[in-house]
């Protein structure tokens, strides 16, 4: 689905209007794809225990390798900094090429995976393909406090977006996020976030979670979200780029 | 220095796992339920600490357009009202005196352990961010620089560090105005992608404070207001601490 949406994109050509305010047609940009860093750096996967996991995640990550070996499940890779083809032709059509950020971009990187082993986010996801669900398996570190003691809200928050997408099939974004804190979660413990799809309404994907404690006795919270594919923004922009030139930006209402 | 006034008190019962957030109710007497002003907690928890960093302070990533708002604000502490909340590594750092209800102190709090938002100590790369605070109108305004580690999407601000953000600013917004301590909701709609490195603007505003419970909602946009970035609500819990008769 992707693959078809990034070709429709190549046709399209929008630019959101983003630092200087004023959507970009098609026509500002140029025809040759704009070449980022293109040295083949072996990128570290991050979904893989390291000596900052806690007995409690190293053993349910073991129970949910050997679910993988029958291939119903799987373990889905996390990377630091995104350089798949996808966030290639994103940057590419979406950022400005004048702006010379690309310095700065350069030292992007996946706000998750930015921590040093154990500090912020621990976390591997498991996907099962046939029933549409993932388990999250996270362990919140100590860079991730909010009242003392406690997880922050936006911490789970930040995770629960993550969990939430990871039951997509591509690039998405975001558009709204429901949570419903049950009880707090103790700063350095292990939870399990269990999401799936609910249900796709066009290219508009329903999704829900529920967080709980390792043992499944707790309740810690329950979050409902909808998201959107990447393409279907650029399409979004491209129509209303054309008719309101000279407005900061678009606003999307879904 | 802290008020001797304070209440003391709640004892926090230890409740089963009922639906909703009732369960973390304390049990007290309602007539001396929450009986800090607003003034009392600003002048609490908004001291200016003798050692300790305080990062709600510019320093050399801020771009002109994070300056430029800043000054403005902080000319309205002096002639509007309106107070700059300090911002430290730790919420620990803020409540020095105070404790947690028991029931939520499970675990000690270590020395190293950081607020979420203040988690990337490097300036300009993570979180950059400062809240202004209208106790007369129990609202606030927080500028938000955000660096390149909060991506999400390429050149993006990750869709989930905003969301920390907000709850952020809904958090120290509730509990100056009314000690709302805990979130019970939180609710986003993400309406435009906020660039890395560019200065978003949060607005928050308690809407209502109803049977312990703070309803707050955020407004995040660009400053010229032309691009309105994301919408939240939030409903917070209101806790008291209590004096920790351990510490002098």
């Amino acid at each position: 689905m992707l693959r078809s949406c990034t070709a429709g994109l190549r046709s399209i050509w929008a630019l959101r209007g983003r630092r200087e305010g004023a959507p970009r047609l098609s026509t500002d940009l140029q025809p040759a794809r704009r070449l980022f860093s293109t040295e083949k750096v072996i990128h570290k996967d991050w979904a893989l225990p390291n000596p900052s996991w806690s007995k409690d995640l190293k053993l349910l990550f073991d129970q949910f390798m050997k679910k993988c070996e029958d291939g119903s499940w799987e373990r889905l890779p996390s990377y630091k900094r995104r350089s798949t083809q996808e966030s290639e032709d994103f940057k590419t059509y979406f950022l400005d090429p004048k702006l010379g950020e690309e310095e700065r971009l350069s030292q992007a990187q996946l706000f998750t995976r930015g921590f040093e082993d154990g500090l912020g986010f621990e976390y591997v996801i498991f996907k099962n393909n046939d029933e549409k669900r993932t388990v999250c398996l996270f362990q919140g570190g100590p860079y991730l406090q909010g009242v003392p003691g406690l997880l922050h809200g936006g911490a789970m928050a930040t995770m629960i977006d993550v969990a939430l997408g990871s039951c997509t099939g591509g690039a998405v974004m975001t558009a709204n996020l429901n949570i419903n804190f049950k009880r707090p979660v103790p700063l350095c413990s292990v939870v399990v976030i269990n999401s799936q799809l609910d249900k796709l309404e066009g290219r508009k994907l329903f999704l829900s979670c529920n967080v709980r404690s390792v043992d499944e006795k707790t309740l810690y919270s329950e979050a409902t979200g909808k998201k959107l594919p990447l393409a279907i923004l650029g399409l979004v922009s491209a129509v209303w780029g054309f008719f309101c030139l000279g407005r900061g930006g678009v606003d999307l209402v879904f | 220095m802290l008020r001797r006034g304070f209440q003391v008190a709640v004892i926090l019962g230890h409740h089963g796992t009922l639906p909703g957030a009732t369960h973390l109710l304390p049990r007290f007497n309602p007539a001396s339920a929450f009986g800090s002003s607003t003034e009392s907690l600003v002048s609490r928890f908004c001291q200016e600490m003798t050692k300790g960093k305080n990062y709600a302070l510019p320093n050399a990533s801020w771009g002109p357009d994070m300056l430029s708002l800043y000054h403005e604000f902080l000319e309205k502490t002096k002639t509007s009202g309106w107070v700059r909340v300090p911002s430290f590594r730790s919420n620990r750092d803020h409540i020095q005196g105070f404790k947690l209800p028991l029931d939520l102190s499970a675990n000690s709090d270590k020395s190293d352990w950081r607020l979420f938002t203040r988690c990337i100590e490097r300036e300009g790369q993570g979180y950059e961010y400062v809240i202004f605070f209208q106790p007369s109108e129990k609202k606030s305004i927080c500028l938000f620089q955000p660096g390149p580690y909060l991506e999400g999407v390429p050149g993006f601000v990750h869709g989930g560090s905003l969301a920390a953000l907000i709850d952020e600013t809904f958090s120290k917004t509730a509990y100056l105005s009314g000690e709302g301590l805990l979130t019970v909701n939180f609710n986003i709609r993400f309406k435009n992608l906020i660039p890395l490195g560019s200065l978003a603007v949060l607005n928050v505003n308690v809407e209502k404070i109803e049977d312990q419970k703070m309803y707050l909602s955020c407004v995040t946009q660009s400053r010229d207001q032309q691009t309105v970035y994301a919408k939240a609500s939030g409903t917070f819990l209101q806790m008291h601490l209590e004096k920790d008769s351990s510490r002098q």
